[in-house]
């Protein structure tokens, strides 16, 4: 999916937050989001989300004003703090993810998938026993069961210990290559991990730069 | 006393009708309540029973005051006034609810206080302040077919949309911010939802009674949320134990004169505490049994 956005300004308040920023993503980019807390990451996510409302600037998803957007059954989100979950009421890990999308799931790839990300003995439990690192995973897979074609990641690594995040990296990278655009904030170190083909770096007054991946930084991955 | 009870169940008409509707709400009051539970609107529920009486009010006070057959068909199907008037106090409820974003819940202390007050005067004004207590808490023994094939249409209407719509719905309630992600539109979920509940609360407002709808959804998946390992197994031992309420509630209310919305009610009630009290020994003798078990 392309992805246009235009002299990007939004504020909670009063306090800005974003301040005309600007960027182009062609169709399969792989984008990384960098910064410090509190710079504007998720909000800026959110913005493209349409979950904050824009007043002041311009984004396009496939040239179509995002306020009139139409496709985002074909976009996969996993937000930052999955608090607003209804986790008290029983619901397994696999009627979350049958109940997921509006196209029935092929069961193949939802097992792969779980599999892929090490959750697969899970897949009968009940989602308000897991722990922080599985849920976050059960939700990855679950933005990405129906091959989205724009995937946004809010620190999707964040709870994820180190032994099962390199699932995650394999199976990000294998999504970019079938063509998904994918735009991720990490605060990972491991950045090398990531097939990225786009860094945003996000700074504390307001600045930003918005770069390609350089050839030295392609080099030091290999 | 059980015997005469089976025997009368099949024999007596009034028995039949009682029984057909009692099973039937059986069913759909947990499974509207397993959404009602999960989407945190119990009070809706209960607000939608306050308002749908309203609708009963106005219904028999027309009824003293039209001329003719008019006024029987007004006196003797109130239910159609009592629908109408709780599919609008929930898109009364809905429209206070956008209004005060932040304070929700003072849409429903609106909508809740202008329904009993409504009642209350287009009660006292017709004078038929003695069928009062009969929707209160419910006479499942006395109800008509009318009502019988209202609550079966009320049965298949919800059968329907959790046939097609199951999926979005049960998915929307948990995470509604998944809503958009679904190609399912909130405002319309929300509002076709309401409708959908203010149908149901008032096909129940007969036997149930106004004070006792909301429990009757939502005491049986309070019971089922402790014990179920998954929203199916959870919504099916609901229904269990409300099948089981009002075949205990519809015995009492025969044999021993209890109101049956009241003794329904009852039954759930001590379910609810059974079901508390077996988990805690269950769980404490498993503690016991393996005290060094990782939590993880
Ligand atoms: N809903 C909100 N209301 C008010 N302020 C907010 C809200 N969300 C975030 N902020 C503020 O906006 C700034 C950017 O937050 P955020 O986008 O979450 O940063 P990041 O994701 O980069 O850590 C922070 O100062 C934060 O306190
Ligand atoms: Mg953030």
């Amino acid at each position: 999916m392309q992805i246009d956005i235009n002299n990007l300004s939004f504020a909670y308040g009063h306090k800005l937050v974003l301040d005309k920023l600007s960027l182009t993503l062609n169709p399969g980019s792989f984008l990384v989001i960098r910064g410090k807390n509190g710079t504007g990451k998720s909000t800026l996510i959110k913005c493209l989300l349409g979950i904050n409302l824009v007043k002041n600037g311009m984004i396009f998803f496939d040239h179509n004003d995002v306020n009139n957007f139409k496709g985002w059954t074909t976009v996969g989100y996993v937000s930052q703090v999955i608090d607003e979950f209804n986790y008290e009421f029983p619901l397994t890990v696999n009627e979350l993810l049958s109940i997921t999308k509006l196209r029935k799931v092929k069961e193949n790839r939802k097992l792969k998938l779980l599999d892929q990300m090490g959750i697969l003995e899970i897949l009968n439990e009940n989602i308000g026993s897991l722990s922080g690192g599985q849920l976050q995973r059960v939700f990855i897979v679950k933005s990405i069961l129906n091959h989205p074609s724009l995937l946004i990641l809010d620190e999707p690594t964040a709870s994820i210990d180190k032994n099962n995040v390199e699932y995650f990296y394999e199976t990000v990278n294998q999504l970019h290559s079938e063509g998904t655009t994918i735009i991720l904030i990490t605060h990972d170190e491991y950045l090398d991990c990531y097939n990225y083909s786009h860094v945003l770096q996000m700074n504390p007054d307001l600045s930003y730069a918005f770069r390609k991946r350089t050839a030295t930084e392609e080099k030091e991955a290999e | 006393m059980f015997l005469s009870f089976f025997s009368d169940l099949i024999e007596q008409e009034f028995m039949l009708r009682a029984l057909i509707s009692g099973l039937i709400l059986g069913v759909i009051a947990p499974l509207i309540g397993s959404i009602v539970v999960i989407r945190r609107l119990s009070f809706i529920a209960d607000t939608l029973g306050h308002f749908s009486l309203v609708g009963i009010s106005v219904s028999l006070f027309l009824s003293v005051t039209v001329p003719g057959t008019l006024s029987v068909i007004l006196s003797e199907n109130p239910l159609y006034f009592g629908i109408t008037l709780s599919v609008l106090g929930g898109l009364l409820i809905e429209f206070f609810r956008r209004y005060y974003k932040n304070y929700k819940e003072i849409s429903m202390v609106i909508v809740m206080s202008m329904g009993t007050a409504l009642s209350a005067i287009f009660l006292s004004v017709s004078g038929k302040t003695g069928t009062l207590y009969n929707y209160m808490f419910g006479s499942i023994l006395t109800i008509s077919w009318d009502s019988v094939i209202m609550i079966g249409i009320a049965a298949i209407l919800v059968f329907f949309l959790f046939a097609f719509f199951g999926r979005q719905i049960i998915s929307v309630s948990f995470d509604e911010n998944n809503a958009k992600f679904l190609g399912v539109n909130r405002g319309l979920f929300q509002i076709i939802f309401i409708i959908m509940l203010s149908l149901v609360v008032s096909v129940m407002l007969e036997s149930a009674g106004v004070l006792l709808i909301s429990s009757m959804m939502i005491i049986p998946i309070a019971a089922s949320m402790k014990i179920g390992w998954s929203y199916r197994s959870t919504t099916a031992i609901a229904i269990v134990f409300s099948e089981l309420s009002v075949i205990i509630g519809l015995w009492a209310s025969y044999s021993i004169h209890l109101p049956s919305g009241a003794a329904i009610v009852s039954v759930n009630v001590i379910i609810l505490v059974l079901v508390a009290l077996i988990r805690r020994v269950v769980l404490k003798r498993n503690i016991a049994k393996h005290p060094t078990e990782p939590m993880e």
